[in-house]
């Protein structure tokens, strides 16, 4: 028995995995007997109890974090160095090359500045990406959703939306692209609009509204866009896309129970009380409001 | 529509599903290596801490090797080791219950008591191999996977440790 190939036997036998012919050698062998007890025995061993729960909550209760490498010093001073060197690194080509992303949630707004101190407000729910690196020879952003903007002098500041491209030199303007309709207002200084093949240029006080290809000319009197001082303005906008941008605004969400009126409308509607905003759209389309749940509105036929 | 997160190993079900499976079985492992409970166990919390910090890294398909890493790396740091002690399941009484002869019955708890010394006194990769089959019922496929060594050596070390444990309770008075 004392062979090298009982090295398998052995290990074989306590799998179950012998043969007959195997087994049947194996138990003539003198000491098949205690191997056997110990067999039995060991399948009765017991570890200590293992409270998996508490420990289950104890790992996902610590934060994920992004992946980092293997640690390769165990030394505390040395991670601590390699992090901050790496961190550092890591943020400064970030700033750099990274685009930057500013962004308002639904029901809230976003005041930024931008690495030449032009001033951007972003109304509720939309989204604004840029790149820091060489800003001042590039001034380029993307803008989904709706912003005012202050430029400061300088180059050629460039606004791209998925509707058009608004260019300008130094100046506030407001820039609105939601779904089909481009909205362009231009409160100081010059602006150039292209929608399409159009390229339009708006002096102070003037506004042009580009919806599904036709062109609206339009003017303004306020020294800035109303939403900055909690209200919006409505220029002959359809009640789909004002509801949108009450939706916007107030984070709820609004239902319409009655076919689609194409009546357009022009005003103006607060976006810091939602029932007063509610009850001109109800009187001016003839519909009942009814709140359903703190954030849901559904409008019925009066 | 839901985004795909990085790793299905930060998805918080799939995570505690795997843990269900698998820290029970690494905790075993490194008891039957340091034969400290509570040692154990916060090992193969750390080990679970990581994962779940670095789930973004780590596919579940990959989480069994990658914990079994950690739980190994972090144990080379200087820990004691202490002798593993073991019970047996509280219903147990030995292979023949029908025998109620005094002298067999005193045998039989000698016997135990010399197989307990006797698996303590294994050195540790016979001891760990061995006992990650017998308590936690393990294949040789899933202990090589684990230890990270061939069947090959698994079945060598199943092989010495039987004869180990063999050859001490006969020398064991």
């Amino acid at each position: 028995m004392n062979t090298m190939e009982e090295n398998h036997i052995l290990s074989k036998w306590l799998n179950n995995d012998l043969t007959d012919a195997e087994l049947a050698d194996f138990k003539a062998d003198p000491d098949y007997e205690k191997y056997e007890k110990i067999k039995k025995y060991t399948a009765h061993l017991e570890v200590p109890d293992f409270n998996d729960t508490k420990i289950l909550e104890h790992v996902v209760s610590h934060k994920k974090t992004t992946p980092k490498g293997i640690v390769l010093y165990k030394n505390w001073l040395f991670k601590v160095a390699a992090i901050l060197v790496v961190g550092l690194g890591i943020t400064l080509i970030m700033q750099n090359f990274a685009t930057q992303t500013q962004y308002a949630p639904n029901g809230k707004k976003n005041t930024f500045s931008l690495p030449d101190n032009s001033e951007v407000v972003l109304n509720a729910g939309s989204e604004i990406e840029y790149k820091k690196r060489n800003w001042d020879n590039n001034r380029n952003l993307e803008l989904h959703g709706e912003a005012y903007f202050k430029v400061a002098k300088g180059k050629k500041f460039e606004v791209t939306t998925d509707l058009g491209k608004v260019a300008v030199l130094g100046t506030q303007f407001n820039v609105k692209a939601r779904k089909n309709r481009f909205d362009v207002t231009c409160f100081e200084g010059r602006v150039k609009v292209n929608y399409k093949n159009t390229e339009v240029i708006l002096t102070q006080g003037q506004s042009v509204i580009f919806e599904n290809g036709k062109q609206i000319n339009t003017s303004v009197n306020s020294p800035k866009p109303e939403w900055l001082e909690n209200q919006i303005a409505f220029n002959t906008e359809n009640l789909r896309n004002i509801l949108d941008e009450i939706q916007r605004q107030y984070d709820v969400s609004i239902e319409v129970k009655t076919k689609d009126s194409d009546k357009l409308f022009t005003g103006k509607i607060p976006t810091d009380n939602l029932d007063v905003a509610l009850q001109i759209i109800a009187t001016t389309y003839h519909l009942e409001p009814n709140k359903i749940a703190a954030n849901k509105i559904i409008f019925e036929k009066k | 529509m839901p985004t795909r997160s990085l790793s299905n190993t930060c998805d918080e079900i799939m995570f505690s599903r795997f843990f269900k499976s698998h820290a029970k079985s690494l905790r075993n492992f490194l008891f039957y290596k340091y034969g400290n409970k509570d040692h154990a166990d916060d090992l193969t919390q750390e080990a679970f801490i990581k994962l779940w910090q670095n789930c973004a890294a780590v596919p579940i398909e990959k989480a069994k090797s990658y914990v079994y890493i950690i739980a190994n790396n972090s144990a080379l740091n200087g820990i004691a080791h202490q002798k593993v002690v073991l019970e047996y399941e509280k219903n147990f009484t030995g292979s023949d219950k029908t025998n109620e002869n005094p002298e067999f019955i005193l045998e039989e708890k000698q016997f135990k008591s010399k197989l307990l010394k006797a698996i303590e006194n294994l050195n540790e990769t016979q001891r760990v191999a061995f006992l990650m089959h017998r308590i936690d019922g393990k294949k040789y496929s899933e202990i090589a996977e684990e230890l990270n060594i061939s069947i090959k050596a698994v079945e060598k070390r199943m092989h010495l440790a039987l004869v180990e444990l063999r050859k001490q309770i006969d020398s064991i008075k």
